[in-house]
């Protein structure tokens, strides 16, 4: 039962987790001028069921501070605190320690100090929150349940052809996916809420409620949700007990009731859509406006909203009470009273069908289907053409890549959620370094791997912080330089082929090649004499031991984390360009591969066992001539490359594989791969099979990270191969466990 | 593979390995596939065989002598390696042969003795059961089973103390 309980408590995470994204963009929009009324409502909504939630769980300080934050968001939304930069600021803060506070619930961290933004909110409770009675001729909705909230004061904007009630007609299908398949799935909310007649607003709702069969069962107490009805002055008109069995029948654990509600017509539909936030799923929830033969006097000046108008944007919400999360639910949020006119009429869009699946379900049928393929393949193997063709097998194995496209795509996601954190952290550094930046942001549709983004994200904070600390100029600079004295960072996203990349793109005054090149020398990372193309020396700045933090302050170029940068990507198998004009600015590109769960890879043999090498670290290969290869000690060796040394390694002693420690390396072929840690280094292998895509299986599923391989994968006939990870392998052993285990686990 | 579980009573796989027969928990156990060498691996203890492709994931096959303590078993035809689940992980063991399938009474576990087996707390408890002839019938000897702790023999666990 409490495992039950933990998995509920896990979803409800969750769900933090994608309303406090859903909250942080919305604010951000709200921020940047957007102070719309679905931009607010989608906040107020986030936070809305975070608290509900963490109520349910017993979190008495995110209940607490939830509430707190909500409060302000709901004076906001119903327009009687303007959406100042002050306020919105605090509610940034406020939003700050809500992530802190959802963190504290999970035992992540603890408990934030809240006092201050809690005062702040309190303050702007105290000014904005004000009746006044004086410019509110009509009732204006108090949307909210909370009990703290002052209701009845005036929107600021009210009067002009603004409609103060804001209603549309609503039609609430609550039939989520329904584990029992009691209740029909194919209902369309769109043919009811079409049909009802427009108008300006209903006189009363008739809300029909009939929890589901189970809903006691599922631990939902479907009284409750009556007694908050109750509490927006609904009354109880008909309770529906068709259902009820004769008594020596009756299940107590069993739900039999329904009940049929009215509710006066100025409470907003929202806050009675409010009330079934937590209904149990597979009950049925209509809630219908009832209107008056004409329209109810409201003191509205202008004409009435057209018809078609109300027709276009009925607020219709298919509610999924287990599936759906909170950004979606907001998708087709009503226009509210705030607004200074009606917003135009939208094509309400279908609410968006989805289920929350667990990854490892994905990954598990991700295998299959990797395995689906590998048989197909193997058949292929033994059957001639002309068999293939009788059996139809190009058309399975079509099919089955076809399959296999679309497993990968489900756990492929925009790239929205790791661009949407930039737009404050832009904020905070403008504020700090006193830089005014503008941020152009394209591509973030773009999808790519779950994994993918998780990683990217401290790479993109580094680009990021790098670009405004050392791209961008003062104004000062920028207009002695002829440039607008904002900076303008560029974040864009594209797909080419099966990698993705990511730019950040600054109009700054681009590296100062002289200096990194003085600065690297200085360090010891190339010789004094060495000769270096531009793009050789913007490469160092990525080099370790080249960006520590104590060269930060001494160079004026770049080299904040950079190698941090350059190593998260190599480790997602990707790579880091970067292009800079003097004067004009510097561009860095992260090559992404599209999935976690495919590496470009060379098959390459050591004592006969086959094993992967990823394409991504090789640089060249070498087939060396006797004398090529030079002993320097007694285990080390060395290869002459166009009169530069490579050392050379035999992976094979590394492995403890075989005893082909003397083979002569004219025999052998070597593999010249590129190392973060140890440069250039040579690796010296049997043959090259092959180079092909090979899908990532990881070792420490059922295992545990073993140090040099960074997973394994299934080839063509079924037997298994190594992949090897490079920089644990020639990188200094001693000094990199921990970040080699990282990257075990991340295969 | 479901075992519809009676209370106080459970299957157990037996099997031989050197002179002895264990047994193990039948739910623990996913399927028993014929030996086939595995892939082996780099820096792993002597008892880890390598690695094998169950059904696209990848599942390490141990040698149950060696992780015994024993010297490694010598494949032949009958060799087996068991599949199964501790803890949410797959690993395959490899054993010299599967005998059979008996149900067993909680109550006819004893504790096990300080056996001599690597640690002793990889023996849950000992359990008599009857030999069966070829026809199916009880036999009239008695045969004694060691329960194997399929969570003390973790792989996991072990490696983090081989490391």
């Amino acid at each position: 039962m409490s495992d039950e309980l933990d998995d509920i408590q896990a979803i409800f995470f969750e769900e933090c987790a994608e309303g406090l994204a859903a909250a942080e963009a919305g604010l951000s929009a709200m921020d940047a001028g957007d102070v719309s009324a679905p931009t607010i409502a989608s906040v107020f909504r986030a936070v809305h069921s975070i608290k509900g939630g963490a109520g349910a769980f017993g979190h008495a300080a995110l209940t607490a501070f939830s509430h707190c934050f909500e409060n302000v968001l709901d004076e906001v939304r119903a327009g009687r605190i303007a959406p100042s930069p002050g306020v919105t600021r605090v509610m940034l803060q406020a939003f700050d320690v809500l992530s802190d506070h959802v963190a504290f619930a999970q035992g992540l961290a603890g408990l934030p100090h809240d006092a201050v933004v809690l005062e702040a909110l309190d303050a702007i409770l105290a000014q904005g929150g004000a009746p006044d009675h004086a410019a509110a001729p009509a009732p204006t909705p108090a949307p909210t349940i909370a009990p703290t909230i002052t209701p009845m004061s005036a929107a600021p904007t009210a009067g002009g052809d603004v409609d103060p009630f804001g209603f549309e007609p609503v039609t609430v299908a609550l039939e989520p996916l329904d584990p029992f398949g009691f209740e029909p799935i194919a209902h369309d909310p769109f043919d009811d809420a079409l049909a009802e007649p427009a108008a300006n607003g209903p006189i009363a709702w008739n809300v029909r409620f009939v929890p589901s069969d189970a809903a006691l069962a599922n631990g939902s107490e479907p009284l409750l949700i009556v007694r908050e009805l109750e509490l927006l002055e609904g009354v109880v008109e008909a309770v529906d007990l068709d259902a009820l069995p004769p008594l020596r029948d009756l299940d107590p654990e069993h739900s039999y009731f329904g009940w049929t509600i009215r509710i006066p017509g100025h409470v907003a539909e929202e806050a009675i859509l409010d009330s079934f936030d937590f209904v149990a799923p597979g009950s049925i929830v209509e809630v219908t406006p009832e209107y008056a033969a004409r329209p109810a006097p409201t003191g509205i000046v202008a004409p009435p909203v057209p018809p078609a108008a109300d027709v276009a944007a009925p607020a219709v919400v298919a509610a999924q009470v287990t599936a759906a999360p909170p950004p979606q639910l907001e998708k087709p949020a009503p226009v509210r009273a705030v607004e200074d006119r009606p917003e135009p009429a939208r094509v309400a869009e279908p609410p968006q069908q989805s289920i929350r699946v667990e990854l490892v379900k994905l990954d598990m049928l991700l295998n299959l289907v990797g395995e689906l393929v590998i048989r197909g393949s193997i058949l292929a193997d033994r059957l001639s053409p002309k068999d293939q063709e009788r059996v139809e097998l190009p058309q399975l194995s079509r099919l089955t890549r076809e399959i296999q496209d679309t497993v990968m795509s489900l756990r492929a996601q925009p790239i929205r959620q790791a661009f949407s954190r930039v737009p404050r952290m832009l904020r905070d550094l403008s504020a700090e370094t006193g830089k005014d930046i503008r941020l152009e942001t394209t591509g973030e549709t773009t999808e790519i791997d779950k994994g993918v983004i998780e990683k990217i994200g401290d790479p993109l904070t580094h680009m990021i912080r790098n670009a405004v600390d050392h791209g961008i100029e003062s104004a000062a600079v920028r207009l002695a330089a002829g440039k607008p004295a904002e900076g303008t960072i560029r974040l864009s996203a594209e797909q080419r082929g099966a990698r993705i990349l990511v730019r950040v793109a600054d109009d700054g005054g681009g590296i100062d090649r002289a200096r990194v090149f003085a600065k690297a020398v200085e360090k010891g990372v190339v010789a004094a004499d060495a000769v270096m193309t531009d793009e050789e020396i913007d490469q160092l700045i990525c080099a370790p031991g080249f960006s520590t933090a104590d060269t930060i302050s001494n160079i004026s170029g770049r080299g904040v984390g950079m190698d941090v940068v350059r190593s998260n990507v190599e480790a997602l198998g990707g790579r880091v360009e970067i292009s800079s004009t003097p004067g004009k600015g510097t561009t860095f590109t992260m090559i992404l591969p599209l999935t976690l769960a495919i590496l470009e890879g060379m098959i390459v043999r050591l004592a006969g066992q086959r094993f992967v090498l990823p394409l991504a670290n090789v640089v060249e290969t070498v087939q060396p001539e006797r004398g090529q290869v030079k002993p320097t000690t007694t285990t080390g060796e060395v290869i002459e490359l166009r009169g530069n040394y490579v050392p050379v390694r035999r992976l094979t002693r590394t492995f403890g594989l075989g005893d082909n420690d003397t083979r002569r390396p004219e025999e052998s072929l070597v593999i010249i791969v590129e190392t973060e840690t140890a440069g250039h280094v040579g690796l010296l292998v049997d043959t090259i099979d092959d180079r092909r895509e090979v899908v990532i299986k990881s070792l420490d599923r059922n295992l545990h990270p073993i140090r040099g391989l960074g997973g394994a994968t299934i080839l063509g006939d079924g037997s298994i191969a190594l992949i090897l990870d490079i920089e644990a392998l020639v990188g200094p052993a001693t000094q990199t466990p921990n970040r080699y285990v990282t990257k075990g686990l991340a295969a | 593979m479901s075992t519809i579980d009676t209370p106080g009573e459970r299957k157990i796989v037996t099997f031989s390995l050197g002179e002895q027969t264990f047994g193990i928990d039948m739910a623990s156990l996913i399927e028993i596939r014929e030996w086939d060498e595995p892939t082996p691996l780099p820096g792993v203890p002597s008892f880890i065989k390598g690695v094998t492709n169950l059904r696209g994931t990848v599942v390490p096959v141990v040698g149950l002598a060696e992780r015994l303590g024993w010297s490694p078993s010598v494949i032949h035809a009958r060799s087996c390696i068991l599949v199964v689940n501790i803890a949410g992980k797959q690993a395959g063991f490899l054993v010299d042969e599967v005998a059979d399938i008996v149900l067993i009474k909680d109550s006819d576990i004893r504790p096990a003795p300080d056996v001599e087996i690597g640690e002793p707390s990889v023996i849950a408890g000992l359990v008599k059961t009857q030999t069966r002839t070829a026809d199916g019938t009880n036999g009239s000897d008695s045969l004694m089973v060691l329960l194997l702790d399929l969570d003390a023999l973790s792989l996991t666990r072990q490696l983090d103390i081989a490391a």
